[in-house]
């Protein structure tokens, strides 16, 4: 069964959200879809960079200028 | 004999004479009328150029290439009825003045439109020739499709040959300010492009780790760069089809010549008139020639430097319109002068925006400063306000005298307030003490409780002081560079990010397991040890603890991995 996570970053500065986001998915099985929102504009490079570094697969990444809304499947 | 003196005579009567005759009618010129007009309600104005177009905003013309500016009236302030009618001043357009005669007043026309020729006799005399683009003896430079960009008709012939070619591909040649517009606007577009130049870096005014960035980004949206690359020939039938560079060959239907101008100073020179640095037309701070009654303003002539004091040349329309300001109240019996130029420029590169004034460090250095700068990322307004962007505020100051230098800002954010507050403290002389603490304007949406110039000069002031010492990406790529390099790159951030992005062959020890974990580098202590975070902040916290625990010559990566431009592993 997958399984599908949420972690509120907003407000949080970097290096916060990407950290978050590596603590949970630590905990996730493969396959899980994490979704993360976050204010800090740093994390729009920092997510894809770093899935592309684990394998992690970006499936949904939104940037309305102000708050990024990223979803993350675990590889 | 009698017929001839008629002659004579009768050419005097019709001989068109002006209290002040101007040549060249774009910036410095249309401003020099006008400023004249309001000085002397009743003198006769006459303005003579060979361009069809006068007072256009030449600067425009990247964003009329791109659409952004949607019709060819707006790039155009006044038109010669409009001059004529507002301010009193006769404009002659497709009139060129071939010589002057300073002893006889005149000067000699030709007529573009008839193959006329007359003379124009003055009172006073304004040289606003302007620059005009280089276009080196390259093989194959006169093929059709190689265009420059400086008047709104060379913006009409490039938009020509623009027509039908919306995917094309296009060579500018020269990564200056202008080559670098027209490769985001043409981009934009949706054209193929390519900058090629010479130099190992783009946008020279700025320092290279600066111009690095920027050329990251434009890389990022598409535009392919080549540094170091040297333009050998242009091929094709007659029509441009290639350019051969020293870095390899690149397929054009479009060439945009963008390799710097040089002033248009050779009737001064012929007339007597004295040149100065780069030929320019060599002129006091109130706008005088060596010659009496005949004066010079704008990109055609010299300025002095505010900081430095020595004459330079920096063509641009901010100084053209002051310089030009300047002269007409000098004409008129006025007192006025023009303090100098700081070359502050700024350009906007799509999501990057990028500015700088003063001395760059290499600048500093030839003219005899012992420069010392700091890099510091600060957020243009409160991070928690939407829309908050950081930008990386790089400051150059005088190690002996605290004096600041210069300054060079980019990032996504708000620049330009940054470097015209620095042009403020340059102008005035201002130390880096002096900048720590200033008073500027804080709410949320607008900047940041500490200014990010004020939280800039404090970081420099502490690697003066020597309480930190820290190192640009410059100076920490050197290093890397070096083989003989025997220091240690630390990368004290949280485990996900290093695995991100970091410097290669750093280390990774978290800020919060340093001090459990010193011993792994003890064989360090007495080796450089390069402290490395995101920004700088973290890292300046972790090298005060590596100091605090011996290791004597630490050191912080300035601006960290986000303003390191040479790429992470
Ligand atoms: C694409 C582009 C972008 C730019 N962007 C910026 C910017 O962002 N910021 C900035 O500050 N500056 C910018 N500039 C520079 C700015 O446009 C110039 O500094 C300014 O136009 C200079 O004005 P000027 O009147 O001194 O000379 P010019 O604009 O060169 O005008 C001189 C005029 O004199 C005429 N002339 C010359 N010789 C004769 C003769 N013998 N007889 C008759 N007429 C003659 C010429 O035909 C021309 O019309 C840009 C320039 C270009 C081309």
């Amino acid at each position: 069964m997958m399984a599908e996570f949420n972690i509120d970053c907003k407000g949080m500065q970097c290096p916060g959200p990407i950290v978050e986001v590596f603590k949970k998915i630590n905990s996730m099985e493969s396959g899980d879809v994490l979704h993360i929102e976050v204010s800090d504009h740093g994390f729009h490079s920092d997510i894809q960079a770093w899935c592309g570094k684990t394998g992690n697969e970006l499936v949904k990444l939104e940037d309305n200028g102000d708050m990024i809304a990223a979803s993350i499947r675990k590889a | 004999m009698i017929e001839e003196t008629v002659i004579i005579v009768l050419k005097v009567i019709i001989m068109k004479s002006y209290d002040i005759l101007v040549i060249g009618g774009v910036a410095a010129g249309t401003k020099v009328a006008a400023k004249a007009r309001r000085g002397d309600i009743a003198a006769s104005i006459g303005v003579l150029t060979e361009d069809p177009d006068i007072s256009y905003a030449g600067c425009g013309l990247p964003y009329y290439l791109g659409g952004v500016i949607q019709t060819r009236r707006q790039l155009v302030v006044r038109t010669p009825e409009e001059l004529k009618r507002y301010n009193g001043v006769e404009v002659l357009t497709r009139h060129r003045v071939t010589s002057i005669d300073p002893d006889g007043q005149t000067v000699a026309v030709s007529n573009l439109e008839t193959g006329g020729k007359e003379a124009v006799s003055y009172g006073k005399l304004v040289l606003a020739t302007g620059a005009r683009p280089v276009r080196p003896p390259i093989p194959g430079i006169d093929l059709g499709g190689i265009h420059v960009l400086r008047s709104v008709t060379d913006a009409d012939s490039v938009q020509a040959s623009l027509e039908g070619k919306d995917d094309g591909k296009v060579v500018i040649v020269g990564g200056g300010f202008i080559g670098i517009e027209v490769a985001e606007n043409l981009t934009e577009k949706g054209m193929d492009v390519t900058v090629v130049e010479m130099l190992p870096q783009i946008l020279p005014p700025f320092d290279p780790e600066v111009a690095l960035h920027i050329q990251n980004h434009l890389k990022e949206k598409g535009v392919k760069v080549m540094t170091a690359s040297k333009v050998e020939a242009f091929e094709g039938d007659g029509t441009v089809e290639k350019v051969v560079t020293s870095g390899g060959a690149v397929d054009a239907d479009l060439v945009v010549l963008s390799i710097g101008v040089a002033p248009n100073s050779a009737l001064a020179e012929d007339a007597g008139i004295e040149l100065g640095l780069r030929k320019a037309i060599k002129i006091d701070g109130s706008g005088r020639t060596n010659l009496p009654d005949i004066y010079a303003a704008g990109d055609c002539s010299t300025v002095d430097h505010v900081i430095t004091g020595d004459e330079a040349w920096v063509p641009m329309g901010s100084t053209s319109n002051k310089q030009g300001r300047v002269a007409a109240i000098t004409l008129g019996g006025g007192d006025d002068a023009f303090p100098g130029t700081l070359g502050t420029t700024v350009v906007k590169v799509f999501d990057i925006s990028a500015g700088r004034t003063g001395l760059g460090i290499r600048e500093a250095k030839e003219k005899g400063y012992d420069p010392v700068s700091v890099t510091v990322p600060a957020d243009d307004r409160a991070h928690y306000y939407p829309g908050s962007r950081r930008i990386f505020v790089k400051l150059i100051a005088d190690r002996g005298s605290g004096r600041l230098l210069g300054a060079q800002v980019h990032g996504r954010g708000t620049i330009d307030k940054p470097i015209d507050a620095m042009v403020v403290a340059l102008t005035m002389g201002a130390k880096v003490e002096d900048l720590t603490k200033m008073d500027f304007a804080y709410a949320p949406p607008f900047s940041t409780a500490i200014n990010p110039l004020n939280l800039a000069a404090t970081v420099l002031t502490n690697k003066m002081t020597g309480y930190m010492d820290s190192i640009s990406a410059g100076e920490m790529k050197e290093r890397l560079d070096d083989p003989g390099w025997d220091g240690l790159v630390l990368d004290i951030r949280e485990i996900p990010e290093h695995m991100i992005g970091a410097i290669p062959d750093s280390i990774n020890i978290p800020y919060v397991e340093m001090i459990d974990r010193l011993r792994e580098i003890e064989d360090h202590k007495d080796k450089e040890v390069v402290v490395v975070c995101n920004v700088g902040r973290r890292a300046f916290e972790g090298y005060l603890r590596l100091k605090h625990h011996g290791f004597e010559k630490a050191l912080v990566l300035e601006a960290g991995t986000k303003g390191w431009p040479y790429g992470l592993e």
